[in-house]
Parts: structure tokens; C-alpha cells; sequence
């Protein structure tokens, strides 16, 4: 008995102390300054590339832009995309190009938290410098607002944000924007906004119980997205199957007109109407382009490989 | 045709548009009673909580696909691929020229326009207002099938 209960001592101080070290890990850290001049052009067409206008307005609601979206309900608690005006209290006003660097890039607070990963921050991690650059001097366009957006409405365990580095050491991966040898430009163009900038992943692939993505589930589908939506498997096959081509899925992300001449609604709707409606029509085809031929492995023939936190269904 | 992937027929567009009218605005709104909500239907509970946006949905579609048949002569504005894009996002010189910036700023902006200005534009950009529209309600108030 004594025993046990001195196991279960060094279990209990053990697990404090592997908190602890949690807590003072450090993540992160500000980059070399960057001393570019962005671009505002450029850089808002990034910004809506990315979602930072679909997320953090809330358009139902007739809300301002970027002064708050519409609610996330997830498993985890109800994520409030906060206030990213230039307002110095309520938004960003106060932050540095720096501070949003390492904001965007790295999903690290200014004052040194991490994020959770309800804000995309693992796709945008391979922006560059310019890229950055831009997108700052474009949010600093934009009028401030002076509210704040609710608080998350997270419970423990998950509101203790020194989990969130384990869950960075264990699911932040890297994005795989990078331009492939031997591919053509178009492919390697579309490669970066679909696996980066426009987060095609966030919903496409499916989540373990920590909402990490699974490796072997990229772009395989997720039947469980927050307020109960679904995306289907965008592999390149599931998409030749159903009858997409590169002209009619960069007419669908441009329009929302599918090749049945149905639309698109649910969550696949706010994502055109906000967001890939504004692109090029040379990066929606260099999207499709992509994606009709990804290097994604096929999640299938992978299926049986555990992962740590694998749902079963 | 719209995607430019066939030619452009005005006939076809003009008899498709007055389909589309036909079925808009009150004649769709009157397959909604109340309490039609859950199986096999996939309407959201938020069209009877929010009757007014879906009806206005209904009725912008019914005027918008009848602008559509009147502009079908019209023939389609090429799209450069500048156009529509950067210009539609940046509204002035800022990332959020109010208009610009809510996404359907074109839908919003242009809630007011009557069928006869939208007969004097080209068939393709009334093409997208119905199209438009049709997205904007199957996002708010259509669940997903499968």
C-alpha cells in the first residue's frame, strides 16, 4: 500500500512538475524585424485569401469587417474570432509588424501565448516576409472599431493554454507549400494557396479527439465540422469521380455554381462569397490545377496506419 | 456557357432566366409554410426565424431573373482576369471600402437595381447576381444533405 500511494506521490509531482515545465516552455519567438514596405493591395487580396475576412467578420450578423465572426462551436468550447481592427485596446492597433508575424506564422500572442488552433495559424506558416509585410499595411486600412469580441467560451481542460504547446508539439505540421521540382507552375502555384494561405485543410481533412489533423486523413473529408457541417474528400480522385474538372472547379470557387448547377451552401458557401470569389481566375485554376492532381497521398490506402488519437468510425 | 466552356445562346439564357422568375420570389416562398422544417426537407429553422431575409432572398432572385431575361441580347462582358477580382475587394485604395470590403458588397450595393438597369448590363454580370443570390440563401438556409 505504501507503495502505491508513493507511486501515486511521484505520479502527482512528476505530473506538476511536466506541467510546469509546460507552462515556462517558451514557443515562438519574435523574427528579425522586417523591414519591408507592404503592399495593401496585395497584401488584402492575401488577407482574403486567407479567411481573415470570412473568420473575423461577422456577416449574418451585419457586423463590421474584421470586428469579430460569427461563433465556432466546436467540441472544445465556442471560439469567438476576436476584434482585428486597428483599434489599440479591442484589436490589433497597438501591435508591431513583428507582433503580427509572429501572430500569423507561428500562432503566438504578443505577450507570448499560444493560440488556439481554432485560428488557422499552422497553414500560414510558411508566409514569407513580403507576404507578411503586405497583409500588415493592408490591416492597417482598415477603420477601428471599438467593441470587443466576446471571450471564448472554453472549459478545462481545454482553456488551459499551456496544453496547447503539446498540442503544437504533436500536430503542428508543416504546411507543404513549397514549390516541387519537376511540377509545372501552375500546379506549384496553386500547391501554395491550397495547402497555406486558403487552408483547404482546416475542414477537408479529418480531426483527431484533440482536433488535430490527421497525417493520413489530408483532404479526405471531415464529417464533423462545428455547427454540424461537412466537407467531402477533396483527394484527386474523390474529385474526378464526382465529375470536377479544372474549369468547372475554378468556375465553382469563383461562382459557387457546381457542374450540376446546383450551388454551394453551408460553410462551402461562406467560403466562396468571402473569400475565393475575390482570386485571380489564373490562381482558382492554378487551385484546381492542384487539386485534380495533388501530391496528397490517398488517404485510404493509408488508413491503417494508427495515429495518435484516431477516431473510429 | 457561363463559364465560357459553351457558346453563348441567348434563347437558352432567356428561357432559363424566366424559368428561374417563375419560380422565385412568392411562388418559392409559398413552399415554406410553417412547420415544414426537419425530414426529408433540408431548410434550416432560420428561414421561419428570419423570414424577412429569406423572403427578400426569394423576391431579389425573382428580380434578378427577370433582369436576366430582359438582358439576355446583351452579350457577355469578357471577364479579364484583373477585372472583377482586385477591383471588386479593394473598392478605393484601403482593404475595406465599406462596400468592398462585406464580400457581397456587389449584392448589397446593388439591392436597389431595378430590371431596367439590370436589362442594360451584360447577360454574364446578371448571370452572377442570380447566381449570387442562390449562394447566398443556400448558405444560410439550406443544411447539407449528406
Amino acid at each position: 500500500m505504501r507503495r502505491v500511494l508513493a507511486g501515486v506521490a511521484v505520479l502527482a509531482l512528476s505530473g506538476t512538475a511536466a506541467i510546469a515545465a509546460l507552462v515556462v516552455w517558451p514557443i515562438g519567438g519574435p523574427p528579425a524585424e522586417i523591414e519591408l514596405t507592404g503592399d495593401v493591395q496585395r497584401g488584402a487580396y492575401l488577407a482574403r485569401a486567407s479567411g481573415c475576412i470570412a473568420c473575423h467578420t461577422n456577416f449574418e450578423d451585419g457586423g463590421a469587417p474584421l470586428a469579430g465572426g460569427a461563433p465556432l462551436e466546436t467540441p472544445f468550447g465556442v471560439f469567438y474570432p476576436p476584434n482585428i481592427t486597428t483599434d489599440p485596446e479591442h484589436g490589433i492597433g497597438d501591435w508591431s509588424l513583428s507582433d503580427f508575424a509572429m501572430t500569423v506564422r507561428q500562432g503566438v500572442s504578443p505577450d507570448g501565448e499560444p493560440l488556439f488552433p481554432a485560428f488557422t495559424y499552422p497553414f500560414y506558416a510558411d508566409f514569407s516576409d513580403q507576404d507578411v509585410a503586405d497583409m500588415w499595411a493592408a490591416f492597417q486600412t482598415v477603420a477601428p472599431v471599438t467593441n470587443p469580441a466576446p471571450p471564448h467560451d472554453v472549459g478545462f481542460p481545454f482553456n488551459q493554454r499551456w496544453g496547447l504547446k503539446l498540442w503544437r508539439a504533436l500536430f503542428m505540421h508543416d504546411p507543404q507549400t513549397e514549390p516541387v521540382e519537376g511540377k509545372s507552375v501552375d500546379w506549384n502555384r496553386g500547391r501554395q494557396p491550397v495547402r497555406g494561405a486558403a487552408h483547404c485543410g482546416a475542414c477537408h481533412t479529418g480531426r483527431n479527439l484533440a482536433g488535430g489533423r490527421m497525417p493520413d486523413a489530408v483532404f479526405a473529408g471531415n464529417d464533423d465540422l462545428p455547427g454540424g457541417n461537412k466537407a467531402p474528400s477533396i483527394l484527386s480522385d474523390d474529385l474526378a469521380d464526382r465529375g470536377w474538372t479544372v474549369a468547372n472547379l475554378s468556375y465553382a470557387l469563383q461562382s459557387g455554381v457546381t457542374p450540376s448547377g446546383d450551388v454551394f451552401g453551408g460553410s462551402m458557401g461562406e467560403v466562396v462569397q468571402n473569400g475565393t470569389r475575390f482570386l485571380s481566375k489564373s490562381d482558382l485554376k492554378a487551385m484546381a490545377i492542384y487539386l485534380l492532381d495533388s501530391d496528397v497521398p490517398e488517404g485510404r490506402a493509408l488508413a491503417g496506419t494508427p495515429s495518435i488519437g484516431k477516431t473510429i468510425d | 456557357m457561363m463559364s465560357g466552356e459553351t457558346g453563348y445562346d441567348a434563347d437558352t439564357v432567356r428561357h432559363a432566366a424566366e424559368t428561374i422568375g417563375m419560380h422565385a420570389g412568392d411562388a418559392m416562398t409559398r413552399l415554406f409554410p410553417d412547420g415544414s422544417a426537419g425530414m426529408p426537407s433540408v431548410a434550416k429553422d432560420a428561414i421561419w426565424n428570419d423570414w424577412e431575409s429569406f423572403a427578400g432572398l426569394a423576391e431579389e432572385l425573382h428580380r434578378y431573373a427577370e433582369g436576366l431575361a430582359l438582358a439576355a441580347d446583351n452579350a457577355p462582358a469578357s471577364q479579364s482576369d484583373t477585372k472583377s477580382n482586385t477591383s471588386a475587394m479593394m473598392g478605393g485604395s484601403d482593404m475595406m471600402g465599406a462596400n468592398s470590403m462585406m464580400g457581397s458588397g456587389d449584392m448589397m450595393a446593388d439591392d436597389t437595381m431595378g430590371r431596367e438597369e439590370l436589362a442594360e448590363m451584360p447577360a454574364n454580370a446578371v448571370f452572377a447576381k442570380v447566381s449570387d443570390t442562390c449562394s447566398s440563401c443556400h448558405t444560410r438556409f439550406r443544411a447539407k444533405v449528406k
